[in-house]
């Protein structure tokens, strides 16, 4: 028997319908961020002339007391910017997906919506409405304080640099807070109800339940959340920026890597902008979320299953 | 001993009234099966024994302790879900121990359980497994399994057989059958499935929309439904009936005139009827014969024939375009188009009244259980 196969036509389909895309992914994703890395590994002469100089911006960055301590210092206030939003946002947008997902509350949509518009203001809105709520002179945060009787804790929370970082830090949770929330109420509601009626029956009681059942269903979910929080919190730079300013004061208290780029790359006041220094800042805040996610990927999302509900 | 009463249960959602008053009367051991058309709140009955739901109104014993306001654990029951319910990130044995372990029995004897339970239902080599990595039966199982290990009074089913392919569903049903003689608990069981009530139920529950329509031993429901609803509910093929006005009436019989014209008697209770009384004659498939000996006769056309090898469904429509169905010989040659003369037994007919219910039937057959015959045959 014979066979004659035609010969496969080229798949223009395929090129035709993945172009578009695929060119727009190349030409504003990945050639940039090559083009970063590859200018990292240069100095910028007086005249402009790019000589190749191998690690040695990073060896500066990472030793060279000038640039280590912003360095360290951003990244430093990085980790603690995370820790706050892993802390405080993603358990307080945990509870609040529990709470909307309890089949007493009335009037579900109205909070889902009111919780969750503030992440759809932009961050410069919200970083200017809060520095005047805040603020020691105008602000309303003062005289409210007084009047339920708290007067004497308000303080110029924004200014001080024990605890500027830390107020942000909430301010940013404030905003965000919905993101959490709406993707865990999602995974809550995947859960099937007879599921939940089965642990009842079971006789666990509504915190039982949650802990043995929903909880384990969710974790890939919650998994989720962390490392887009995370991915969020180390490319963060608008709220600092408003807030702050770019110098991320006061003393660089609430200076985390975007900001130190931003400085770094476009330099500001006395610091003169570098091309090739501000890659290597960003490599590095490239190396670090990579790091991150890596370690998310196969430490967590390895273990946690997702399960067919 | 774990009877359970139901005392004028009522429920509604806001102001929907789902069930209008359930009384019912439920023996320890008892196998009790809930059966009726789709929303008429079987599942809704259930959750309320279950605990599940709130009562809105009556009372519920549970082994003559009130427990209207008990949680469900507290109640002694346990129950089998239709989709099963199985705790997807839990492997078999955790599953089955989940109820155990929260109630804070120890290990040893959480296990020992376990392991008697999964010898029982023969899944006992498949206690590592996460429930996706089980057939439907073997879930199935391990669902009954996790209802066993708990000791509950009462077990509650919802359809537990209907994600199950028609062998399976055969074969489960035999062995829930069987496991309710083992165990001897008492079992309450929704179903729509007639065969699986006929088969399983010591007695059975006939809902219609909020209502117990009817109750009692299948057979009793076969021969004697006292409504409509259940004369049509019961049976497969569904009962045919003929809209009829009453012609004479004897001692022990009416005389009908059926809507065709036909003229056929029907033996029953005689003494609520009137002349011309609008009636509807219901006479079963089965009791339908081709041949036009059996002393009451029909003549109908042919319209369909269903052949299913054991018999055969013919599905006739009579001069007046009543549609009715017959189970004939799976050999007959009756085929399409042809026009034949079908007789039935003045004693097989059943007849309702204008208000769909029941005129009591006074020569019907056998309606008692195995059992129940088993200890008459014993005694003789
Ligand atoms: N949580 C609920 N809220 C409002 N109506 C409900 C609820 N649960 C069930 N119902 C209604 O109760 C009726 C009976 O439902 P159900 O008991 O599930 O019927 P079935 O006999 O098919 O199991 C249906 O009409 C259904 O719409
Ligand atoms: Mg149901």
């Amino acid at each position: 028997m014979t066979t004659i196969r035609a010969k496969k036509a080229f798949p223009w389909h395929i090129v035709f319908f993945l172009g578009p895309g695929l060119l727009i992914y190349l030409t504003v994703s990945v050639y940039p961020l090559l083009d970063t890395l590859r200018l990292s590994l240069y100095n910028e002469e007086m005249n402009g002339d790019l000589t190749f100089t191998g690690l040695s911006n990073f060896s500066k960055l990472l030793f060279d007391v000038v640039w280590s301590d912003p360095f360290w210092n951003a990244t430093w206030n990085n980790l603690k910017f995370f820790v706050v939003h892993m802390l405080v946002q993603n358990p307080i947008g945990l509870l609040l997906a529990v709470l909307l997902s309890s089949p007493k509350l009335r009037m579900r949509n109205s909070y889902r919506t009111l919780i969750f518009l503030p992440t759809m203001l932009s961050v410069v809105i919200v970083g200017f409405v809060w520095q005047l709520l805040l603020s020691p002179l105008w602000g309303i945060t003062e005289n409210l304080m007084w009047d339920i009787g708290l007067g004497n804790y308000f303080d110029a929370w924004l200014g001080k640099e024990s605890s500027a970082l830390f107020t942000l830090s909430l301010i940013s949770v404030w905003q965000f807070v919905g993101l959490p929330m709406m993707l865990i109420y999602a995974a809550l509601l995947g859960i099937p109800d007879e599921l939940i009626d089965a642990s009842v029956v079971d006789g666990s009681s509504a915190w039982q339940t949650f802990y043995h059942i929903k909880l384990p269903l969710i974790m890939p979910t919650i998994g989720m959340v962390s490392i887009l929080t995370f991915v969020a919190n180390f490319n963060a730079f608008e709220l600092i920026y408003t807030v702050k300013g770019a110098l991320a004061g006061p003393n660089f208290a609430t200076d985390i890597m975007g900001t130190l780029f931003y400085r770094t790359f476009f330099g500001f006041q006395l610091q003169q902008g570098s091309l090739t220094m501000g890659a290597a800042v960003a490599t590095l805040m490239f190396l670090v979320i990579l790091v991150g996610v890596a370690l998310y990927l196969f430490l967590f999302q390895r273990r946690v299953q997702r399960f067919a509900l | 001993m774990a009877d359970v009463k139901l005392n004028n249960i009522k429920k509604s959602y806001g102001n929907v009234n789902i069930l209008h008053g359930i009384d019912l009367d439920i023996k320890h051991g008892e196998f009790v099966v809930l059966v009726g058309a789709s929303g008429c709140g079987k599942s809704t009955l259930l959750r309320l024994i279950a605990g599940l739901d709130e009562i809105t109104e009556g009372e519920l014993q549970i082994g003559s302790e009130l427990v209207n306001d008990l949680p469900p654990a507290k109640r002694g029951v346990a129950m089998v879900f239709q989709s099963y319910a199985l705790y997807p990130h839990m492997n078999v044995l955790k599953n089955m121990s989940y109820g155990l372990k929260i109630a804070g029995k120890d290990k040893a004897f959480i296990r020992k359980k376990v392991q008697q339970a999964a010898k029982t239902l023969h899944i006992d080599h498949l206690l590592e497994r996460l429930p996706r990595e089980l057939s439907g039966g073997q879930r199935q199982r391990v669902a009954i399994g996790r209802a066993i290990v708990r000791d509950p009074k009462v077990f509650l089913f919802d359809e537990p057989l209907s994600n199950l392919d028609a062998a399976l569903r055969v074969q489960t049903r035999v062995e829930i059958g069987k496991l309710h003689q083992e165990l001897g608990a008492t079992i309450i069981y929704v179903t729509h499935d007639q065969t699986e009530a006929m088969t399983l139920g010591d007695k059975i529950v006939v809902m219609n929309q909020g209502r117990v329509e009817q109750c009692g031993t299948p057979l009793e429901l076969y021969q004697h439904p006292i409504t409509e609803f259940v004369a049509g509910f019961i049976g497969s093929p569904k009962m045919n009936f003929i809209a009829a006005k009453v012609q004479s009436i004897e001692a022990d019989h009416l005389v009908l005139r059926l809507s065709n014209g036909a003229i056929t008697k029907a033996f029953v209770d005689v003494t609520s009827c009137n002349l011309d009384d609008d009636v509807t004659l219901g006479i079963r498939p089965e009791n339908l014969s081709e041949d036009s000996d059996l002393g009451e006769r029909i003549s109908a056309s042919v319209s369909l024939v269903e052949q299913l090898g054991e018999a055969s469904y013919l599905y006739l429509t009579l001069s007046d375009a009543t549609e009715m169905v017959m189970r004939t010989s799976g050999e007959s040659t009756t085929t399409i188009g042809e026009t034949i003369d079908i007789s039935f037994n003045a004693e097989s007919a059943h007849v309702f009244n204008a208000d769909g219910l029941a005129l009591k039937r006074h020569r019907a057959g056998n309606t008692k259980s195995p059992a129940e015959l088993a200890r008459l045959k014993a005694i003789a």
